[in-house]
């Protein structure tokens, strides 16, 4: 009995909410709220950019961090930008600040209605992290080469080592944009069920489950293992085939329904320090047009912080032996 | 128009059956199989290339050290035979290819950094680039790499070289250079925190561009040339020149058997440094030595868990691997390459090896590994890639190194064999 009046309530509310949606995208204000524009053209393919490398409105930035893998070769025109003190803040743990983003933006020859194409070895995972910073300050277009630098390589097409002099472009930096990047106080309301977004954590299981501290061979850490309560965990390789390209937007919705994500709900990615999480933001966000934030502090900050909640379903100690 | 003159061609045949010039079976047997070995090794090279799991970077490495081991053994570029010649006996031609590597290399260099690097701004240094530190802990390093020299006999990549002419003791040699990098390893982080960290790193084109830095490079390289004439007593002219009869078996003979001019030596190993810098790394031959004794030190957990810094550093910095790095395939070229061109050039013998020789070989490797570990590489990747690349350093460790070497065969270390 109870049973069906509840159900008839449900699908009473649903009824109500949906036909307030439906009347106010009749009248047009605003879409459905979890959910930004996809870009229909965020991932770009080899072919596309082989045929577009003369054009004047590409603009092709490498995001490389082996060394002297960019400077060895490179696809043609692509300008370098480095991750560890281009992209980021080198004294303050912050991006780059709008002041230095526009200065080296504009340095890459960069304009206003510059389609910016980024591609990088580790699976583009540096160069998503260049994809968010260029939203984050406001540009249009800004898309992935398909498979990045190794799957360039693998296909026997063609490097230079020379350097691109690009004149100065006139691409300014806007506000950083604060539907983009998530800090540590909104982060902790999710983990304390006083916000409904959801939590993306695209670690490897072992690390989820606070198996491991740090993946092998990498010297930052938390002191604490885990993950942030109600996170789900979907690690960013799984968004890739075996060739290193992004799977189909029909595949991606699917892999993301099955943890629960669906964009109806404001969704936050977050990993160890930040960049492979710009690889699912960009996914997310960019393929799937739903409404990402980055949690760049990620689980670098999170496990370090004192007196936030966290959840460790292997129960490893630090420091016990 | 001119013809040759009767008594030109006369000459001609007169030489070609000069005795030196007519090859026994055994030594035509000698540089088909020398050459067989050669083949082998650029087939392997090729199927490394084929192979995912090493690629081109490997199979170019091999083809680098193929090239190496023949140039180090045809033209003896052997850094403490060349300096005891100089310093001994006042025989300094050896010390012509040292400089014309330099000088070649240097060129290169400068070619590949305009391509790499169009700006030199400061803010950046050329990509893995051997440009390292100057600091107490270099001068160290130079030092005991001198004294190792002289008393093992040879340098570290002498000492792979010398391996393939059937030399024994470049055996203890090379095995006191493993225990030498371990010592340096296990002193790594005190001596790091408190020498390196801080130390200047100096990059001539940061200061004078690349035009500057190569005119001064060379003016440097030239006074070292008129020093070196003013000091000269004695040259040896005996080597292969143009000046040979242009028939195969002297050809042979020239490429074979004959020593090589020092300055094609030299010219070719600035050469290949050049190419090897463009492709993969600057050349060296102690990384993969230094990756093996790292990976061995960790296995046994003899290792701290952090070598501070040590991976950050340009040079030939040994990394934890369980494969064969770029560098090793470099080591296996030219330690195989070598005793092919020795076997073909009838060079090839197994010196005996006496008790005293040994001890002294492992001593001096102990000084070799250590110092080279140190200094961050050695002969090849600090000296050569190093003032190649117009890094001070370079030129901070080939003067200490001389001094060294100079007062070691003062002390007639090198004579404990």
């Amino acid at each position: 009995m109870s049973y069906t009046v509840k159900s008839f309530r449900k699908k009473l509310v649903s009824f109500i909410a949906g036909a307030a949606i439906a009347s106010l995208s009749l009248i047009g204000i605003g879409a459905a709220p979890a959910s930004a524009a996809a870009n229909p053209n965020a991932v770009v393919s080899a072919d596309w950019l082989s045929t577009n490398l003369t054009n004047p409105k590409v603009k092709l930035i490498e995001v490389t961090v082996e060394e002297g893998a960019y400077a060895r070769g490179h696809i043609q025109g692509a300008f370098e930008f480095r991750w560890h003190t281009d992209l980021v803040d080198t004294v303050n743990r912050d991006v780059a600040s709008k002041a230095d983003f526009t200065k080296l933006v504009q340095s890459a020859g960069i304009n206003k209605d510059s389609i910016v194409v980024l591609y990088g070895d580790n699976s583009n995972w540096f160069a998503a992290w260049g994809a968010w910073i260029f939203k984050l300050y406001g540009a249009k277009d800004v898309r992935l080469l398909d498979g990045g630098r190794a799957k360039w390589e693998k296909d026997g097409r063609a490097l230079t080592p020379i350097v691109p002099n690009p004149a100065k472009g006139n691409f300014t930096a806007a506000t950083a944009d604060a539907k983009l990047r998530a800090f540590l106080p909104e982060v902790v309301k999710v983990a304390k069920k006083q916000s409904t977004s959801k939590l993306v954590d695209i670690r490897s299981t072992d690390e989820f489950n606070g198996k491991i501290f740090a993946p092998a061979g990498f010297d930052e850490l938390a002191v604490r293992a885990g993950h942030i309560p109600t996170a789900v965990n979907v690690g960013w390789k799984s968004t890739l085939n075996a060739d290193g390209t992004f799977k189909s937007k029909a595949d991606l919705i699917a892999l993301y329904k099955a943890a629960g994500i669906d964009g109806k709900k404001p969704v936050i990615t977050y990993c160890r320090i930040g960049e492979r999480a710009s690889h699912s933001w960009f996914v997310l966000s960019q393929i799937l047009g739903y409404n990402v934030k980055l949690y760049d502090g990620s689980w670098t900050e999170y496990g370090n912080s004192v007196g936030v909640p966290i959840e460790n379903p292997a129960g490893t100690v630090w420091g016990k032996k | 128009m001119s013809s040759p003159s009767n008594s030109v061609v006369s000459d001609l045949r007169k030489e070609v059956t000069d005795s030196r010039y007519i090859w026994t079976r055994g030594e035509i047997l000698k540089s088909v199989v020398g050459l067989a070995i050669v083949a082998a090794l650029i087939a392997l090279a090729t199927s490394l290339g084929n192979d995912p799991k090493f690629g081109s970077p490997a199979a170019l490495s091999l083809l680098i050290g193929i090239s190496l081991g023949i140039i180090f053994e045809r033209g003896r570029f052997c850094f403490f035979c060349i300096f005891r010649d100089a310093i001994e006996n006042g025989v300094t031609t050896g010390l012509i290819s040292i400089f014309v590597a330099l000088a070649t290399g240097a060129t290169g260099y400068s070619i590949v950094f305009a391509l790499f690097l169009p700006v030199p701004n400061g803010e950046y240094l050329p990509p893995a680039a051997h440009i390292g530190p100057i600091s107490w802990a270099l001068v160290a390093g130079a030092a005991a790499f001198g004294f190792g020299m002289v008393l093992s006999g040879a340098c570290i990549a002498g000492h792979l070289y010398r391996i393939g002419q059937g030399s024994l003791r470049a055996i203890p040699s090379l095995f006191g250079v493993v225990i030498g990098f371990g010592l340096a390893l296990l002193g790594w982080n005190d001596l790091y925190l408190s020498q390196i960290q801080q130390a200047p790193v100096v990059w001539l084109p940061d200061h004078l561009g690349y035009n500057g830095s190569l005119i001064l490079t060379l003016v440097a390289i030239g006074i070292l040339v008129l020093v070196t004439l003013r000091f000269t007593k004695k040259q040896d002219r005996n080597y292969a020149t143009i000046e040979n009869p242009f028939t195969i078996s002297a050809i042979g003979y020239s490429l074979f058997r004959k020593r090589w001019s020092p300055a094609i030596t030299g010219a070719l190993v600035g050469l290949i440094g050049t190419f090897a810098y463009l492709r993969i790394e600057p050349l060296g031959v102690t990384r993969q030595i230094g990756t093996t004794t790292r990976t061995l030190l960790d296995s046994q957990a003899l290792l701290p868990e952090t070598l501070n810094g040590l991976d950050a550093l340009a040079g030939c910095v040994g990394i934890i691997s369980e494969t064969i790095t770029n560098n090793g395939w470099i080591i296996l070229g030219i330690v195989v390459a070598s005793f092919a061109a020795a076997l073909a050039g009838g060079r090839f013998k197994i010196e005996p090896l006496s008790l005293k020789g040994s001890a002294s070989g492992l001593l001096g490797g102990v000084l070799l590994g250590w110092g080279a570990m140190i200094s961050l590489g050695c002969t090849i990747g600090v000296l050569l890639s190093g003032i190649q690349a117009f890094s001070l350093a370079g030129w901070v460790f080939g003067a200490v190194m001389f001094a060294a070497v100079m007062v070691g065969i003062k002390l007639k270390l090198h004579k404990l064999v």
